[in-house]
């Protein structure tokens, strides 16, 4: 009977309670969702490539003058996403940052109206409001937390917008063994990159989830890099070659 | 809200144990309790433990009160564990390596090399800077590359040339030893993630500032006969137009914090600044370092070439090399050997009783 009588009024109170708890939370109504058929779910599909095949850890591929390399890591950052709008107006995926790797392919960016697109438009690497945030404030499974293996310069805190490395053949005649470690990390403000595709038109149709499908082929963002002699770059310590690295990039994606 | 809450609770302990039928006030009492932790709109909200009350920072005489992350407020527990972790190896990856291996207690938390050595005996390129007052600083290392305490603590982790370890690796460590986890708990009540190791750390490192010296005696406790006549002459000279050294080297800490090229080389190994900003007009600037007990905390500048304090002012006498990003304060001034001496004394009266 006692045991009744506390067990009602302890739901009482947690009934009171949760009414409490629910009141704690922001005032503002939450916008209402939007039903299926006004928006839909929009992806990048990033094939990471190496020329005409998939980019992959630990075998070997060839650069454009037949040199041996291989990778042995492979992220880089997409944010400041931007949809073109049929009207010309810009709607921004706020917030929204992307830290591809050629494993993963599929990459949600959010809810977007359906409708016609005149195209879209994105950074790679990071505003740098973003790039010089506190890294610890992320939790462990956000892209701008702090990654194993790792793709922020703790030491100048800011984030590695594209970071490359593995083994290269060195030899002159390109004939031997990846076997020297190289290492393109390219990063700090000045290197991000606008990549424009402000006029390649989609379209989201109303119950269907859109994916837009790039490629990032790895042999254009070393066009003319040498491998066999600028292989190294923390970017503060080779600049130009960063920068060669970074202007590249626009070219190495494709619309799939 | 705290006290009453807990009064709350004692009290449905002692109704629990003494009353049988008292239902209806135990219910109040219960219900009054929940709806009292729910109002509260806190998660966090520290139990009985004194250990989680924020404590006021013992600050030196003359020193202002630090700025300090309202995420991060001391309280025993934090600085604590952040004591804990500071001087654990548990945070370099063949476990060999601490905070403490460069920031030696008995050093003024330097550690007397030339570079600070890493794990397997590497070498890093810079000496090792006092963490004395570090809560006062703006940003961290000889090149101001990181902002804020708590952020400094990922770098020597993540250095191959210091900790050669990974920041997510340390936590899993911290998460599956047998003490840590409770300690955290009740630092931040969560457990060890990159974010609680790396403020539970900085927590500590701001409690560590100078003690107090003669120099402080004469200036805060007009105590006249606390520096002899020779270091006065040396206080002069610094703090005058002649010696000029209190323009970088000025106020309670003895720096302005600001990144100055003392004409050290012609050319140099290590950029400096310039490796943060990517400007020439950077090149050769280091963060200018504090010189209370600079007397212990030997050998100077950032790659610590100069052995010495007299080499110091042998460095400063002499004006330096003509670096185009030199200071322009820094001009041979050809002390006498009086002179030298006087500032040499006047330094030693920075170090802590």
């Amino acid at each position: 009977m006692k045991n009744n009588k506390i067990s009602l009024t302890l739901l009482i109170a947690l009934v009171g309670a949760t009414v409490f708890f629910t009141g704690c939370s922001d005032e503002d109504d939450p916008t209402p969702k939007a039903t299926a058929s006004t928006e839909q779910k929009l992806s990048f599909h990033l094939h990471t490539m190496v020329g005409n095949t998939a980019a992959a850890y630990g075998v070997d591929f060839q650069d454009a003058g037949g040199r041996k390399f291989n990778l042995g890591d492979f992220q880089y950052y997409i944010s400041n996403i931007v949809l073109i709008k049929s009207n010309g107006s810009e709607l921004p995926l706020s917030g929204k940052v992307v830290l591809a790797n050629p494993a993963r392919r599929a990459y949600e960016l959010g809810i977007v109206p359906v409708g016609n697109y005149n195209g879209f438009k994105f950074i790679l690497g990071l505003d740098s409001i973003t790039n010089h945030g506190d890294p610890t404030l992320y939790n462990a499974d956000h892209p701008l937390a702090i990654q194993s293996p790792g793709v922020h310069w703790t030491w100048n805190s800011g984030y590695i917008f594209m970071k490359v490395e593995g083994f290269v053949d060195t030899t002159l005649a390109a004939n031997g063994p990846a076997d020297l470690e190289y290492f393109y990390h390219v990063g700090m403000d000045a290197q991000k990159r606008l990549i424009d595709f402000s006029t390649s038109a989609f379209t989201v149709t109303s119950g269907l989830d859109y994916e837009i499908g790039l490629e990032f082929d790895l042999l254009e963002i070393l066009h003319n890099v040498d491998m066999r002699t600028e292989n190294e770059t923390h970017t503060f310590n080779n600049l130009p070659l960063a920068v060669k690295i970074a202007d590249n990039w626009q070219g190495a994606f494709s619309i799939e | 809200m705290l006290p009453l809450k807990n009064i709350f609770s004692k009290r449905i302990l002692n109704e629990a144990a003494l009353t049988r039928r008292g239902d209806f006030r135990l219910n109040v009492v219960l219900m009054f309790m929940l709806l009292s932790l729910a109002s509260s709109c806190k998660k966090d909200m520290p139990m009985e433990d004194p250990g989680s009350a924020i404590i006021e920072l013992n600050i030196p005489k003359g020193f202002p009160y630090p700025l300090i992350p309202a995420d991060n407020q001391p309280t025993q527990n934090r600085i604590d564990l952040g004591k804990k972790l500071f001087f654990d190896p548990i945070l370099s990856r063949d476990n060999t390596i601490s905070c403490s291996s460069c920031h030696h207690t008995d050093k003024k938390f330097t550690d007397g090399l030339q570079f600070s050595t890493g794990i397997d005996n590497n070498q890093t390129t810079r000496n090792s800077m006092t963490i004395l007052n570090t809560a006062y600083q703006p940003y961290l290392f000889w090149d101001g590359g990181v902002p804020s305490l708590e952020q400094q603590v990922l770098a020597p982790i993540e250095s191959h040339l210091e900790m050669d370890f990974d920041v997510n690796q340390v936590v899993n460590r911290l998460i599956n030893h047998a003490e840590y986890p409770q300690l955290f708990q009740n630092a931040y009540q969560q457990g060890p993630s990159v974010y609680t190791l790396t403020r539970a750390i900085a927590c500590y490192e701001r409690t560590l500032f100078t003690g107090k010296s003669r120099y402080d005696e004469y200036v805060y406790e007009n105590n006249t006969s606390a520096l002899s006549q020779s270091e006065i002459n040396g206080m002069n000279l610094f703090m005058g137009e002649r010696g000029e050294c209190f323009h970088c080297h000025g106020e309670y800490n003895f720096t302005d914090y600001n990144f100055k090229n003392n004409g050290l080389y012609l050319n140099y190994a290590d950029s400096g600044r310039a490796r943060i900003t990517l400007r020439q007009v950077d090149v050769g600037k280091f963060k200018v370092p504090s010189l209370r007990n600079v007397e212990f905390t030997a050998p100077y500048m950032h790659d610590g070439s100069l052995a010495t304090l007299e080499e110091v002012i042998d460095h400063y006498s002499n004006g330096g090399e003509a670096h185009p990003n030199k200071s322009g304060l820094i001009q041979p001034i050809n002390l006498t050997n009086q002179e030298k001496q006087d500032l040499l004394n006047f330094l030693k009266a920075l170090s802590d009783q």
